[in-house]
């Protein structure tokens, strides 16, 4: 009798359980057959009804079938449980190829990312940086450096003069007198900033930024000259990058040389950016002339240095690949978000 | 400066390079000489040859041309079709062949003309470029032979360079001097022109008084008399054109010529156009007027350097000659100055007047002093033989304190320590040599006393170096010389020995890029303007009183540049909102509705009374920000001031520095921001700055239609202190609590007055306030609203009680009753 029961009991609460729908009903179920108030809660008045000897027989008959009724609850709710979070992430579903919130990214001026390569490539070999003023005193930005009164680059067309003792800089060497007169050698020092001359057409900006190094110690020679821009250029343009000096002639530096690198684009075939040359003009450079230590209070016995200098734009330029010119002062967002 | 291969042919062997100019280009650049161009005629020649008319007929469809059958060396005969009138059959013709380009871009090719097939064309001197105006084709001589090229059979077949001579290598203005160069680098010889010359009986005409021994060191002349003004012969004119020189008559192109080809200025005077014959080498008279040559006028000053007969100034020593005293038609009688004038003075005249000339370039770089006489003999030579005439027997020359040239001692040593490889005396005497400088080599012994000339044993080379080598003037100089020589490829590349330790960079630079990196890193693009603005626009934005009392002080007025290039960079400038600002209009009406910019940089201004420098330079920052992002998620976005202010306060914070930004009175905001949207900043304990709206009167005639905010700071007031390093705290194991409470408070309040009082008010509990909501209308009156605050409170040392947190709120709000009369909702 109570046997039929539990059989009837655990058919209809299996049956119950496999049709339910969704994990919350399977629970209501759940309490409605296994429940303290449940189905089989109320057969186990029957059940103490039983005579003794029943008891263990049919104890071990209803444990089993609510065994196998947990069973069968933890299989149907696994699988509700899936489908519920089936039926979610279909909900949630998102198109991730849509964009997401623009978090504005900036970023710097090319300018100050060559400033700043050329400033790190320098600083791991000992070359600090030194800031001088744009309005420089005539006799920092020329007698001092070697360039007399009757100068051609003197001429006013050049040069942008404030007052009879005062010009723009034409050139960041002035940092470099600065430098000498004021800090003791030995040093290696990197200098970096806008100059200025009077000067503008498709290839000149009236405001344009030159950076230069300049090291200074007891015995100094064109071949250190050499070895540390061929580390410079190999760092900046490639290690595959040569260097090639052409004499010249700048007041400050003696001898001077003009520095030419194999072109970074064509690797030295020749295109474009180096006119079918393969070399790119990059720089000038030299012994510091004794005349300049001289003035600054330096026995040129005792010290020597090198100098070089190159134009930010042109660096820009060959690394960027910039056209023209006026992209550096015009501050177009759409040439300052391609950096 | 233009070079003439064929004419420096005249001097040194170069004959090969006429092919293979880009040789002897690469030679010259080795050695420091920079050829910027190399010009070959004979290419404006290509595909045009030497031809024979063999049989000449009517065109069969046109009476007015001619079918000619031409024999230019091909073997076979090309019919062409020719228009002129004046050749006929057995003439020897030029003939561009298909391929050709004669001048102004006419390309040669296969053609029909009126049916019959042309191939190619009998030219006229026009058509090849050689005269403006002709008639007819060219006809060549009988004995022509044909098929030649007709480059080299016209001698049009020079090369030309473009030589860049630097300054210092005032040698090297001149075909001679480029030939010695030549010379010295091939070690081929170098032939001097010279000319003969019949030397009369005739004492010079010119009498000489040479008063200003600074300005010129040495004047020398020779006078020539009876010759006769003409027109010059092909080979000089030629010569003259090709280097782009104006031929204007034998006397004039003779002195030109000469010039170019020793560098050398000379000028020919009328002898009998000057007064009293007599001449005088002094300054100028104050205010005297001076016409020169080509009817220039000038007002001299008084310090240059003239030339002057009995009453008057006849040439500006060394930079041009007067109108009154040059060489006519009807002059006879000639006297021809070469002098050496003080490059100083030179220029100086040359600038001032701003006349330059070939002769002010010379003189300004250097000449020769000692080339004066020969330099005399070649032009009265080559005058005489094409003006006729009779020489003076003797010649003027003063030279009363003749510059002596020091021989400089070289230590080869020396030469091999600057260089960094190993130099042999005898390399560097051999070089020294082919330069044409004297040389003695000695060997000094190390000295044991300090202070005299050896430090150490070795080779010295004492070196006289030739006078035109006026750059030449000690030890690093000639280094140079024979650095360049050898060779720079023969320079090693070492790397210097590190010794010394590294200084630190420059604070500048540094705290530049710190603020740079934050704020590019808040989605900032960094621009870079011009340090020169325009007056007008600059006086539109920044306002002397207004900006100091912000911080941001740039002098009084702006700093004006002397020579600008235009009004638009006429003065220096004071704050780095005039180039932002224009950016902003560039970018707007170029379609970019949104965006942020900032410069880093520094303002100019006239220093105070304080002793040392003149000028002064602070140190800023600005930022813009304008339009709002067209963003998919984002809604209800804060106006673009606030934008700013977070940027700030985000610097600020990673700057681990305290900032407040505070409300300002009407009279103290800047006449370009929003009197009701702007703020200064307020950081430990001075004001270093503002931000803004822009002010819509500006933003209506800027046509800009969405929010625009400013903000500049002083970059050195912010950066006081740098680098901060964090120094933590731990962690308080105990649990915070928030409380949140709306107070109801008149408009006019400040919110952050009253964050300032509930931080005060709060500690030392008090972790952080926020404000969450600020609400307006509904029941509140105008003038009133309600503005939520969180309050995050935590004890480090327990857990806090309600009466705590009870008894630490009231205390803020009693405050806040107390110092604002406002009260919780």
């Amino acid at each position: 009798m109570l046997k039929d029961q539990i059989i009837a009991i655990e058919k209809a609460a299996k049956d119950a359980f496999e049709g339910a729908t969704d994990p919350k009903g399977l629970y209501d179920l759940k309490v409605k057959y296994l429940g303290k108030q449940g189905d089989f809660s109320l057969l186990m008045r029957e059940f103490g009804k039983l005579p003794p000897a029943e008891k263990p027989a049919m104890g071990q008959s209803i444990n089993e079938a609510k065994n196998r009724l947990e069973e069968v609850y933890a299989r149907v709710e696994k699988k509700l449980k899936h489908a519920e979070t089936s039926a979610a992430i279909e909900k949630e579903r998102l198109d991730l190829t849509l964009p997401g919130p623009e978090r504005a990214a900036g970023a710097r001026h090319p300018i100050a990312m060559v400033i700043n390569e050329i400033t790190q490539i320098l600083a791991r070999v000992g070359f600090s940086v030194r800031h001088g003023p744009m309005i420089e005193t005539d006799r920092n930005n020329f007698t001092a450096l070697n360039i007399p009164e009757d100068h051609p680059s003197r001429d006013l067309q050049d040069t942008f003069y404030i007052d009879d003792k005062h010009v723009l800089r034409t050139q960041t060497s002035p940092i470099q007198i600065r430098t000498l007169e004021i800090e003791k050698p030995p040093f290696r020092i990197i200098a970096p900033g806008a100059v200025f001359r009077c000067d503008s057409d498709i290839s000149h900006s009236p405001n344009f930024y030159q950076i230069e190094g300049m090291l200074v110690d007891h015995k100094v020679s064109m071949a250190d000259l050499r070895g540390t821009l061929l580390y410079f250029v190999q760092e900046f343009m490639g290690k595959d990058t040569k260097t090639r000096f052409r004499p010249s002639f700048f007041p400050f530096t003696e001898p001077s040389a003009e520095v030419d690198c194999s072109c970074p684009i064509c690797k030295g075939k020749g295109c474009r950016m180096c006119k079918q040359s393969g070399w790119i003009e990059i720089g000038g450079s030299g012994l510091v002339n004794p005349k300049v230590l001289a003035h600054c209070g330096l026995d040129p016995e005792e010290w020597q240095g090198f100098a070089f200098g190159f134009g930010v734009e042109r660096m820009a330029i060959i690394k960027y690949a910039i056209d023209d010119i006026r992209n550096f002062s015009e501050n177009d967002l759409r040439f300052l978000r391609q950096f | 400066m233009k070079i003439s291969l064929k004419w420096l042919n005249d001097y040194v062997d170069i004959a090969e390079f006429l092919t293979e100019p880009a040789r002897l280009a690469r030679a010259l650049i080795d050695a420091g000489l920079e050829v910027e161009a190399i010009e070959n005629q004979a290419e404006n020649f290509k595909n045009v040859v030497t031809g024979h008319i063999i049989e000449l007929g009517r065109h069969p469809n046109a009476d007015k041309l001619t079918l000619c059958q031409v024999d230019t060396g091909e073997g076979r005969p090309r019919q062409i079709v020719c228009g002129a009138k004046n050749h006929k059959q057995g003439d020897k013709v030029v003939v561009a062949l298909p391929g050709a380009v004669l001048p102004g871009n006419f390309a040669i090719q296969l053609s029909k003309i009126r049916d019959v097939e042309s191939q190619g064309m009998l030219c006229s001197e026009t058509e090849l470029g050689l005269k403006t105006e002709s008639e007819g084709i060219v006809i060549l001589p009988k004995e022509t032979k044909v098929g030649q090229a007709f480059a080299q059979f016209s001698g049009r077949d020079d090369v030309f360079f473009e030589v860049n001579v630097t300054p210092n290598r005032a040698d090297c203005l001149s075909h001679l001097g480029l030939a010695r160069e030549i010379s010295c680098l091939l070690d081929r010889k170098l032939k001097v022109p010279t000319t003969e010359l019949k030397a009369g009986t005739k004492k010079n005409l010119i009498d000489v008084k040479l008063h200003d021994r600074d300005l010129c060191t040495r004047y020398t002349g020779r006078s020539i008399f009876g010759i006769k003004v003409a027109a010059s012969p092909d080979w000089l004119r030629d010569r003259l054109t090709s280097v782009g020189v104006n031929s204007i008559n034998n006397i004039v192109d003779v002195t030109n010529f000469v010039m170019l080809e020793f560098g050398q200025p000379l000028h020919a005077f009328d002898a009998d156009a000057l007064k009293g014959h007599y001449l005088s080498i002094e300054k100028a008279k104050a205010k005297e007027k001076f016409k020169s040559f080509d009817g220039t006028e000038f007002e001299l000053k008084g310090d240059e350097l003239t030339i002057r007969d009995k009453e008057r100034a006849v040439a500006l020593a060394g930079v041009v000659g007067g109108l009154n005293s040059g060489v006519t038609d009807a002059t006879t009688n000639i006297f021809l100055e070469v002098a050496h004038f003080s490059p100083k003075g030179v220029r100086r005249t040359s600038r001032k007047l701003g006349v330059e000339t070939d002769s002010s370039l010379r003189f300004s770089r250097g000449t020769d002093p000692e080339a004066l006489l020969t330099v005399v003999d070649r032009a009265m030579g080559l005058i005489q033989q094409l003006a006729g005439g009779e020489v003076s027997k003797d010649y003027v020359d003063l030279n009363p304190a003749p510059i002596e040239r020091q021989a400089i001692k070289v230590k080869v040593a020396h030469v091999g320590e600057r260089l960094g490889y190993p130099v042999e005396s005898a390399e560097f005497v051999a070089w020294m040599k082919r330069l044409h400088c004297k040389t003695k080599v000695t060997h000094e012994k190390a000295s044991p006393s300090k202070g005299t000339v050896a430090k150490e044993s070795g080779d010295v080379v004492t070196v006289e170096a030739p006078s035109y080598r006026v750059d030449i003037e000690n030890e690093i100089d000639l280094i140079e010389e024979f650095a360049r020589l050898n060779g720079y490829d023969k320079i090693p590349e070492s790397f210097p020995q590190v010794v010394s330790r590294p200084l630190d960079h420059a604070a500048t630079y540094v705290h530049e890029e710190r603020i740079a990196n934050l704020i590019s890193q808040e989605g900032y693009f960094e621009a870079r303007n011009y340090n020169f603005v325009n007056p007008k626009w600059q006086n539109e934005i920044y306002e002397t009183e207004k900006f100091n009392k912000l911080g941001l002080s740039a002098g009084g007025v702006a700093v004006p540049i002397l020579n600008p290039l235009s009004e638009d960079t006429s003065v220096m400038r004071q704050t780095l909102l005039c180039g932002l600002l224009t950016n902003v209009l560039h970018n707007y009406n170029r379609g970019e509705t949104a965006g942020r910019l900032f410069e880093t940089g520094f303002v100019f201004g006239k220093a105070t009374q304080e002793a040392g420098a003149s000028y002064i330079e602070p140190h800023r920052f600005a930022l813009v920000c304008w339009g709002a992002k067209a963003d998919l998620w984002s809604k209800g976005q804060a106006p673009a001031v606030f934008e700013i202010k977070s940027t700030i306060q985000t610097l600020a914070r990673r700057l681990r520095g305290k900032l407040d930004f505070r409300a300002m009175t009407a009279n103290e905001v800047p006449a370009i921001a929003h009197p009701g949207q702007v703020a200064s900043l307020f950081y430990e304990g001075k004001t270093i700055g503002f931000i803004g709206a822009l002010h819509p009167a500006l933003r209506d005639e800027f046509k800009i239609r969405t929010d625009v905010a400013i903000g500049e700071v002083d970059l050195t007031a912010l950066m006081r202190g740098q680098p901060r390093v964090p120094k933590t705290q731990p962690i308080s194991k105990f649990q915070s609590v928030e409380r949140d409470f709306a107070l109801v408070m008149p408009t006019s309040l400040a919110v952050g007055e009253v964050v300032r009082e509930i931080e005060k008010s709060g500690a030392p509990l008090l972790q952080s306030v926020h404000v969450f909501d600020v609400f307006k209308g509904g029941n509140f009156t105008e003038g009133q609203q309600s503005v939520a605050f969180r309050v995050i409170l935590q004890d480090q040392a327990a857990t806090l009680s309600d009466a705590q947190v009870q008894a630490a709120t009231q205390k803020i709000l009693a405050a806040l009753e107390k110092k604002f009369s406002i009260k919780p909702r």
